[in-house]
């Protein structure tokens, strides 16, 4: 447990020691919030003042909590794991006495939580300054543990897709497709209330929405504790579906001889 | 000037050697784009019409998009990695070659995945463009031109990392911010964030300005937008050339 506990340490420690990383990231977010200030304040208006029930503040403060918590993942993981197994990097990492698919996805959480608080604490700021306070206090504290777990489900998930790699070899730009999946049924750039009574439920049947939909739902007032259930049983889910992949494909690199 | 459809072509060559590969990438990229398509489709039937842009403006807007970041991220793909090479020295290379060094970096790598673009803008544009001859026209100019005014920037962002050092952060800031404005109608933006989008991020200038002339063709606007595509295209050319001069090399050949 120790080593997952380092590996996790140094994810911190490496991404905090990288401000230039991190400030094109807030600056990155901070363009996002304001386009997205942009584009659903003009449609709030053009609407009457809500739509589906959010108003402009409370679709600014869902824009914030979701774009957060899928901005706190590296957006290309799906990617590296697909080129470390294609390159046949990964068996190196699997002389390690410890688990590839726990260490890699320790690290990734701790990179994750050093860009969380940046990214929250920046965020908020700047919502705030955009949208006004947010529409329930209690609900923006419980956004903060949706957004971490948000961000652990779209990890364990990336290594689940990524660990396809084991078999096609080349998962280059897969990512693409992936990142679609957390766009639009997670519910990213559009809360999943707004989308055709038919595209809703499938979108709510699929693990995407507990990565974007769940903490922008949380932080745009609706502070309901089931929902942070239903992210912790789709990341139990995600990481055991991540570690069946893993040990099946590390089985069957052992035997191609890597 | 003849060095550069040569570079190009080899690049072309090398990018679909490996076919399985590239129409993978090329169709991920599509799906990618559809996503978006589809995103706004919901997008404008909560919402109706966005302060006088309807779905098909934007269908157009986003197909200019499309196109010119086809040319500057497919077929030019090195305009937005100018910073990261000259961090890594991986510029020598270049250096050591009888030929101006900007036309042959840009023409010396494809991306597979952007080429996806470049074959969806004009498709979608075809399909849901309302393509007339005249429509068509401007829509071709207009991408031409934003791709030149994209590709300039992005140039001009990857050479200040000649200036200031780094990996070319502020390149990425700079790819990303005019990507994102570029995506949105011009007219959703007020104030200071208008008058950046026609300065410092030129994004009104890549899909803004064209997709307003597909709409509404006016010989003054299509002025404009020529002479910021030659400025864009000099201050790309001009700030890569000045910054080489401060350029050290990575002694790739020695290591």
């Amino acid at each position: 447990m120790s080593a997952y506990l380092g590996g996790w340490q140094v994810g911190f420690l490496r991404t905090i020691r990288s401000p230039g990383d991190l400030s094109v990231r807030v600056g990155f977010f901070a363009i996002i919030l304001l386009v997205m200030s942009a584009l659903w304040s003009a449609a709030v208006a053009s609407n009457g003042g809500s739509i589906e029930g959010y108003t402009r503040a409370a679709l600014l403060w869902y824009v914030f909590a979701a774009q957060v918590a899928v901005l706190g993942v590296r957006p290309r993981s799906v990617e590296e794991i697909g080129d470390e197994i294609g390159s046949g990097a990964v068996a190196v990492q699997m002389l390690r006495p410890v688990s590839v698919v726990g260490m890699r996805m320790s690290l990734e959480l701790g990179e994750a939580c050093a860009r969380l608080i940046v990214a929250f604490a920046a965020g908020a700021l700047l919502t705030w300054l955009f949208a006004g306070p947010p529409p329930s206090l209690p609900a923006l504290a419980l956004a903060v543990p949706a957004v971490l777990l948000g961000c652990a489900a779209n990890i364990a998930s990336q290594h689940a897709f990524g660990g396809v790699a084991f078999w096609l070899i080349d998962a280059k730009s897969s990512w693409f497709f992936y990142q679609k999946l957390v766009f639009l049924p997670g519910g990213m750039l559009i809360p999943l209330d707004l989308l055709p009574r038919g595209l809703e439920l499938i979108s709510l049947a699929l693990p995407f929405a507990t990565m974007a939909y769940v903490p922008g739902r949380i932080a745009s007032g609706h502070p309901d504790p089931l929902l942070l259930l239903w992210q912790v049983a789709w990341l139990a889910v995600l990481t055991a579906m991540a570690a069946a992949v893993f040990a099946a494909g590390e089985r069957r690199l052992q035997v191609t001889g890597g | 000037m003849s060095a550069v459809p040569a570079t190009l072509r080899t690049a072309l060559a090398d990018g679909v050697a490996n076919r399985h590969s590239f129409w993978v990438q090329v169709g991920l990229m599509v799906a990618n784009d559809v996503t978006w398509v589809l995103f706004w489709v919901l997008f404008f039937d909560q919402i109706g019409t966005l302060r006088g842009w309807q779905m098909r403006d934007v269908i157009v807007l986003f197909s200019i998009l499309l196109l010119s970041a086809g040319v500057a991220l497919g077929l030019f793909a090195n305009s937005r990695r100018i910073g990261q090479l000259a961090a890594d020295g991986s510029l020598d290379e270049t250096l050591t070659l009888p030929v101006s060094p900007l036309p042959h970096i840009l023409s010396s790598r494809i991306d597979a995945a952007n080429m996806g673009d470049l074959l969806f803008g004009p498709a979608l544009f075809l399909v849901a463009g309302h393509p007339t001859p005249e429509r068509t026209a401007v829509f071709l100019l207009g991408a031409l031109a934003g791709s030149v005014v994209l590709i300039g920037f992005l140039v001009a962002c990857g050479a200040l990392t000649l200036f200031v050092g780094g990996r070319g952060e502020q390149a990425d800031l700079g790819f990303n911010a005019i990507l994102i404005f570029a995506s949105y109608p011009l007219d959703l933006f007020g104030g200071a964030t208008k008058v950046l989008l026609f300065t410092a991020v030129p994004a009104a200038f890549v899909t803004g300005l064209p997709a307003r002339l597909v709409r509404n063709f006016d010989p003054a606007s299509a002025l404009l937008l020529a002479a910021v595509a030659v400025a864009f295209a000099l201050l790309g050319w001009g700030l890569f050339t000045l910054g080489m001069r401060r350029y050290s090399s990575g002694s790739i050949w020695t290591r």
